[in-house]
């Protein structure tokens, strides 16, 4: 068995009803460093990038890293990877929660998903025995009542991961979700498991997760737990109030998006902040397998509400999607409808998206009378009876209208005539920073592989959280491109590894590659693992061009680069992409349509 | 006697102390062989560590048929002799906590040693929820009363 890894691959062909086990590519996986990047590899291999994501020719891969299930600090992470429903992109969802490493202490590092199974199904793994069950009888039920289902007819110790009824309908905001409530969120990949009539896969193993080196792993996992443990980043604010901490000070500046990014600053903002969650509807701090962090809220809805509920959450990307971006302050209205999320399956950010969005084109009129009639709600900014039944629509693709809304914003708004009012980037909705007020961010989103996305290069950490002498002017252009390259590879050998991107706030690449080092028995050198992280940004670029993206889809809507923002400290500051697009295009080697040049692909083994 | 003594109020189940447990023990990440044990019942807000409490009156100890767990006079401490254990699992029958573990291989039940004084899980517990505490073998009922608060507490 080598170390970090337990060396098998699951591959379970759904239209025959056959599963294989094979042993793990183990060059591949020195070179593309684990989940992330190992399953693009495989991805890239064996499926046609311009497939289509919904048929049968697509994959999806559930990929762990050599971290997963080890106590290297939030070492539990696993990615869903295929090609997105959402963004015709490549996708790569990540998430944490309890199954990635029970995953590998079944005896696998990855499933392969292929083909399409007859009828719905779901997969049974104990150990060595793989089963493909019947699943009809969850088949429409919530994430929540099929994991309990499931659970009782399998082992009450096992951990599901699977899709609602949003992934089931096809919607193309629809997620993975494990242990309830952790969300392989984004890019649709919900619908690409639901394309292929699987409901879940429920996972139980008792085997080993072994590592190379064991005194010298120990050693660095307990270095990094103490810096965790004094980083007020993670302990203050992460731990103490979850990702919400965020709120107050992205609302302060203004570029907290607001009614579907026309303001940057909301004025219920107080209402659905960190610090108003841990003192009223908070139950207790969480953590994902391994996590030294415990930033997940698991809460419940307080006081005299019509919503009334209880489960985890809200992020603080939630807070903007169903919150600020449609504008409802009602913090009850907000955690009800990341309840709804999380039990139909749905990704938070793009729902919130798509929702607002449609209430942009309703409130400028873009809709027309007859389609609006037929909603029983008034589709209007503010209201959170309409956030609710657009996100059951949606999940149901119920009616005409719920029929749009499950294809995700811009298909939405390219229906009416109106694409300009998406706020996304191939096809994916924007995350919680209004690029204009940090506009690094604003060549991320534009450059991300798997469309709009702020945990591909937080340059929001550099641009505002930095301390002052180390900060990039949030404002200018400079400097943001190679801020960008250099923060994207990073967060791909950190996903890759199998580790949160919370941790990586204090166990900085210089720290992460020993410890990789120390799991595998490989030796890379601080270079080395860089590269690699450029290797596999690269390669998700390869997929990208082959699926027919270019230079044109790394763009930002007019919005963004035309209209100037009103509020707080950000005011009158639009995105100037074009300078930094050029300048990122350069320092990446690649040519003017943003397609990697051959010298590039050979300096990093991909010619 | 020292022992380990959870704070189930602090933990946030993240099952770190089990991943520390096993390495210790076994060399690798094996949960399955863990020695501590995390609840996470998140739906209802219940999750916490157990472990050995080393009870001053065992049940493990007096129904051993084969005298195969004793107790360090000195410090009090409950102790599995592999080389008695013949595997029947009464002990495991018989704990109040259900904390006494079993190795499949070894075909023996195995408990926590508390790691010859030095307790990993303590160790890389950094929300506090596991201390290495002195405490009276007989307040253990004190302790069952911790373990249930937070159920009292939703």
């Amino acid at each position: 068995m080598p170390y970090g890894w337990v060396g098998q691959v699951l591959r379970i062909n759904l239209s025959e009803g056959k599963v294989t086990k094979e042993p793990l590519n183990l060059e591949w996986a020195r070179e593309f460093i684990g989940g992330r990047g190992l399953g693009t590899r495989y991805l890239y291999e064996e499926i046609d990038p311009a497939c289509d994501p919904l048929g049968p020719e697509n994959k999806v891969i559930f990929a762990t890293g050599p971290l997963t299930g080890t106590y290297a600090p939030t070492g539990g992470r696993y990615m869903v990877i295929c090609k997105g429903p959402l963004t015709d992109a490549i996708a790569c969802s990540n998430s944490g929660g309890y199954w990635g490493p029970e995953l590998k202490f079944a005896g696998y590092d990855m499933v392969i998903l292929e083909g399409k199974a007859p009828k719905p199904v779901y997969i049974w793994v104990y150990n060595d025995q793989v089963e493909i069950r019947d699943a009809s009888h969850v088949w429409g039920k919530t994430t929540e009542e099929t994991e309990d289902i499931l659970r009782a007819e399998t082992d009450p110790q096992a951990r599901t991961s699977g899709i609602g009824p949003a992934g089931e309908n096809l919607s193309r905001v629809a997620c993975v979700i494990n242990d309830k409530s952790r969300a392989a969120g984004r890019s649709g990949v919900g619908a690409a498991v639901g394309s292929k009539n699987v409901k879940a896969m429920v996972v139980r193993g008792t085997g080993a997760v072994e590592v190379a080196d064991a005194m010298k792993f120990s050693e660095l996992v307990f270095e990094s737990l103490r810096l965790l443990n004094e980083s007020p980043t993670a302990t203050k604010a992460l731990r103490g109030l979850g990702t919400a901490s965020t709120v107050g000070f992205t609302n302060s500046i203004g570029i907290l998006p607001t009614n579907n990014f026309q303001a940057g600053q909301f004025g219920e903002a107080n209402a659905i902040s960190g610090p108003v969650i841990a003192q009223t509807v908070l139950r207790r701090n969480k953590g994902c397998y391994s996590c030294p962090i415990g930033c997940a809220r698991v809460t419940e809805t307080k006081g005299p509400s019509k919503w009334q509920g209880r489960g985890e959450g809200p992020e603080y990307e939630t807070i903007f999607g169903l919150g600020s971006d449609c504008g409802v302050g009602d913090l009850n209205a907000v955690l009800y409808a990341n309840y709804l999320c999380n039990l139909y399956a749905m990704d938070t950010i793009s729902a919130g998206g798509t929702v607002a969005t449609a209430m942009e084109l309703a409130e400028k009129g873009y809709i027309p009378a007859a389609d609006l009639a037929e909603l029983e709600f008034e589709l209007k900014f503010g209201n959170p009876d309409a956030v609710m039944a657009c996100l059951e629509l949606m999940a149901y693709r119920r009616g005409r209208f719920g029929d749009l809304l499950a294809e995700g914003g811009y298909r939405l708004a390219e229906h009416y005539g109106h694409p300009e009012l998406f706020m996304g980037v191939k096809k994916q909705d924007f995350a919680a920073y209004d690029p204009r007020g940090v506009k690094g961010m604003g060549l991320g989103y534009a450059t991300s592989n798997r469309g709009a996305c702020h945990l591909r290069g937080y340059s929001m950490m550099l641009e505002w959280f930095a301390p002052r002498e180390m900060r990039l002017d949030p404002f200018t252009t400079d400097g943001k491109a190679q801020a960008q390259k250099t923060l994207q590879d990073k967060a791909a050998c950190e996903d890759s590894s199998g580790i949160c991107t919370f941790t990586t706030f204090e166990v900085t690449p210089d720290k992460l590659y020993p410890m990789y080092n120390a799991a595998t028995g490989e030796n890379l050198t601080l270079d080395e693992w860089n590269l690699a992280g450029e290797r596999i940004w690269n390669l998700e670029r390869l997929f990208n061009s082959r699926a027919g993206f270019s230079r044109k889809d790394d763009n930002l809507p007019p919005r963004m680069t035309r209209e100037p923002l009103t509020g707080g400290a950000v005011q009158e500051q639009v995105v100037e992409l074009e300078p930094m697009l050029r300048e990122y295009y350069d320092i990446r080697g690649w040519d003017d349509d943003g397609s990697p040049r051959a010298e590039t692909l050979s300096k990093l083994g991909l010619g | 006697m020292k022992m380990i003594l959870p704070h189930p109020e602090k933990c946030v189940a993240c099952h770190l102390c089990e991943g520390a447990c096993s390495f210790k023990h076994e060399g690798s990440f094996v949960p399955a062989k863990t020695r501590i044990w995390v609840y996470d019942f998140v739906d209802e807000g219940i999750y916490g560590a157990v472990t050995c409490f080393h009870c001053k009156d065992a049940p493990c100890l007096s129904n051993c048929p084969t005298y195969a767990i004793t107790r360090d006079p000195a410090t009090g401490q409950v102790t599995v002799n592999d080389d008695k254990c013949i595997g029947c699992k009464m002990c495991m029958v018989a704990c109040p906590f259900g904390v006494m573990g079993f190795h499949m291989e070894k075909n023996v039940a195995h408990n926590c040693d508390l790691c010859g004084g030095d307790p990993q899980c303590v160790k890389v517990c950094i929300y506090d929820a596991l201390e290495y505490a002195e405490v009276e073998p007989n307040e253990w009922m004190l302790r069952l009363d911790e373990v249930e608060k937070p159920a009292a507490a939703t």
